[in-house]
């Protein structure tokens, strides 16, 4: 057996030899849990899928309204109504119309494949039940006395085209004219400053309140935990509408009611984290060392809890979402000519008979994102738990 | 060891006293933020002679200083009492909630079976058939359950099936086909969490010991499953039965709004934009009240359910 000879240089502090001090150090090791975590979230499709479509969204709703050449309150009740895509109809050579059949209106098609402009018909015969323009040497009759309307063009019943976009339009137009990207995409805007206003309230208020009662214990956490429960038991949907009586709908309303009183769950989530952690030796180790009981908190505590913090903020940013959404379809959220998801469905349902694919976009809109929201948190929830990772 | 001796009444006892504790902050929280409301509940477009007003706020007692028509209200709800509405003369908050009380819940009563009777057999058939196609189905539907809002759920099945296919009524409750569309969009999205949940409990459940000694016993598979697997995972199950009667709860806000329901969520959203007062404020309690029992009830489900739990011997 040889003794391994104990050389000077074996005895140098490790700051002067850089190679050593990131072999053997705890910073390394705590990256690489994240660095795990971050490759397994990268493995997971459907975590991956909601979180581009986050990152979509929020690009939308950030630049889409600047580069839109149309304001989400800009009015045009000439071009109510009308459709993302139609089907025209050939009157002569440079002449292409579509009839909206709900409000028995003719527009007409222009250069870039868009309806931009009503025409107004030349005589209206309300007894027959019919309307005629003069485009052209032609006579284009809307008969609606059938149903539904029919289109003659000199006395011939017309065929319609292929089905085109509306391109000044492509989302269509809101029954005052609005267009319904713009609106939909500063909906996007609302629905995440609600997000980012729960993110903010869970953050500020939810960890500290959690963490404090888990660290400090005792009478403390037993008064700090009645108090939370008192809150929990009413659901928050109750407390918003509260507020909102109180405080009068509006955004500023939505954004002040979630953040009094959407940290809750957050706190309870926070508070059992730290009451598993607090019994572990580095605690006791840095409490030896004189550390504070913030410092403590802070350094040691809640970055350790981070992991099911995250999952738990990815839960609550949809349901916040939700509630908002929520709020504006009953009428208790944000006032017009705001636009959020919830006012624009609730707008949709107004016209469902006549326009039902006005339905269309914000539903599929607020349904995408809570999916996407559901994947991520499942994905991070999976990418999180080490017992997972084969 | 029965179960009395696992509840004590001491427990029972600190629930309630927790419950009144409760219930004595949002009435008193209520009252507070109705009373900080801006105008009175006279203050309309149509000015009232002073004279009336007077007389209004003397007969509702709304000349009496904040403290005694708090004591005076807190007596009334002692006795089950919640005051006059503001906006229609001659009726009670009372009568409004008992009225509605009987449609809110015989469409939430539905809807709880249909979470219980649907959700937790897709559950069973997901575990049951894990990683083949029965289970990517269930929980491809319960995604999309989960993460469609009840109130799209709603419109879209009303212009689906009422107006589309004529199949269900628009509106309205007169024969059984009303309540359909109704109770699945308040049931869709606990019916999906309860299956994902019973879903991935059985099969932690499936995972445990006396599983293996049932199997190694000689037990066929499915019966091991439903008859010693199955009792222990609905814990978590009616654990989120408290909730679900208060998602129910809010739900019928939208859902009675959409498809016309004279429940109590929809008094309660009117009574909102009505600006009835005390309206507004009894319909709350009674919710909190409502709720808080219905947890209670849950508790004692679970303590029913799992022998090793015991609520007496927790501190």
């Amino acid at each position: 057996m040889t003794r391994a000879a104990l050389t000077p240089e074996m005895w140098q502090p490790l700051a002067a030899n850089p190679t050593a001090l990131a072999e053997g150090s705890s910073p390394q090791a705590t990256r690489g849990f994240w660095a795990g975590v971050r490759s397994r979230l990268f493995r997971h499709r459907s975590a991956m899928a909601g979180l581009v479509f986050i990152i979509f969204l929020v690009l939308a709703a950030i630049f889409g309204p600047m580069v839109s050449p149309y304001s989400y309150f800009e009015q045009n009740l000439e071009l109510s109504n009308l459709p993302p895509a139609y089907r025209a109809y050939t009157v002569d050579a440079d002449t292409e119309v579509f009839v909206n059949r709900s409000n028995l209106s003719l527009y007409r098609v222009d250069d870039q494949g868009g309806l931009s402009a009503l025409l107004r018909p030349d005589s209206r015969d309300m007894i027959n039940r019919q309307s005629t323009w003069q485009i052209g040497d032609k006579a284009v009759v809307l008969d609606y006395g059938q149903r539904p309307p029919v289109l003659t063009i000199n006395g011939e019943v017309a065929q319609s085209g292929g089905l085109s976009i509306n391109a000044r339009n492509p989302f269509g137009t809101d029954q005052l004219g609005r267009d319904v990207l713009v609106r939909q995409m500063y909906g996007a805007r609302i629905s995440l400053l609600v997000a980012a206003a729960a993110v903010l309230t869970n953050f500020v208020i939810g960890v500290i309140y959690g963490g404090i009662s888990g660290l400090l214990g005792g009478r403390v956490d037993a008064v700090m935990m009645r108090f939370v429960e008192i809150v929990a038991t009413i659901p928050l949907t109750l407390y918003v509408i509260l507020m909102m009586v109180v405080l009068q709908s509006g955004l500023l309303s939505v954004v002040l009611a979630i953040g009094t009183v959407y940290w809750v769950d957050m706190a309870r989530v926070v508070r059992g984290q730290i009451l598993t952690l607090k019994g572990q030796d580095y605690v006791a180790a840095a409490r030896t060392m004189g550390a504070s009981t913030s410092r403590i908190l802070f350094k040691h505590l809640l970055p350790n809890a981070f992991g099911p913090i995250l999952v738990t903020l990815t839960m609550l940013i949809p349901s916040a979402i939700f509630i908002e959404s929520f709020m504006s379809f009953i009428g208790l959220g944000v006032t017009p000519p705001q636009a959020s998801w919830g006012t624009l469905t609730s707008e949709a349902v107004e016209t469902l008979r006549a326009y039902p694919y006005q339905l269309l976009f914000p539903a599929v809109a607020i349904s995408l994102t809570m999916l996407a929201f559901n994947f991520l948190g499942d994905g991070l929830r999976d990418a999180l738990d080490p017992r997972l990772s084969s | 060891m029965n179960s009395a001796s696992r509840m004590p009444l001491a427990w029972l006892a600190q629930r309630v006293l927790m419950m009144l504790v409760t219930l004595l902050a949002v009435i008193t929280l209520t009252f507070a933020l109705m009373h900080a409301v801006p105008g009175g509940p006279f203050v309309s477009e149509k000015m009232l002679a002073p004279e009336i007003e007077a007389a209004l706020n003397a007969k509702f007692g709304l000349d009496q200083p904040v403290w005694r028509q708090y004591l005076s209200y807190l007596w009334g709800v002692v006795q089950f009492d919640l005051g006059p509405s503001f906006k229609y003369p001659g009726v009670s908050v009372n009568s409004m909630i008992a009225e509605g009380l009987a449609v809110t819940a015989q469409t939430g009563l539905l809807a709880i079976i249909c979470v219980v009777a649907l959700g937790v057999p897709m559950g069973i058939v997901a575990a049951l058939n894990r990683g083949r196609w029965p289970d990517t189905l269930a929980m491809f539907v319960a995604s999309l359950g989960i993460a469609v809002p009840s109130y799209v759920i709603a419109t879209v099945s009303l212009y689906v099936f009422a107006l589309r296919l004529g199949w269900t009524p628009a509106f309205g409750l007169d024969d059984w086909r009303g309540y359909i569309l109704p109770v699945f969009a308040l049931s869709g999205f606990w019916m999906s969490f309860v299956a994902r949940l019973t879903r991935s409990s059985l099969l932690e459940t499936m995972g445990q010991d006396y599983i293996m000694t049932a199997r190694a016993k000689g037990l066929p598979a499915h019966t091991v499953m439903l008859r010693h697997g199955l009792r222990n995972s609905m814990i978590p199950v009616v654990t989120v039965l408290g909730p679900v009667v208060a998602n129910l709860l809010t739900g019928s806000f939208v859902i009675e709004q959409i498809f016309a329901l004279p429940g109590i969520g929809r008094h309660f959203v009117l009574s909102i934009t009505n600006r009835d007062y005390t309206a507004i404020m009894g319909i709350t309690i009674f919710y909190a009240a409502f709720l808080m029992l219905m947890i209670l009830i849950v508790d004692l489900l679970y303590l029913w359910l799992d022998p090793r739990i015991s609520y007496g011997d927790r501190k």
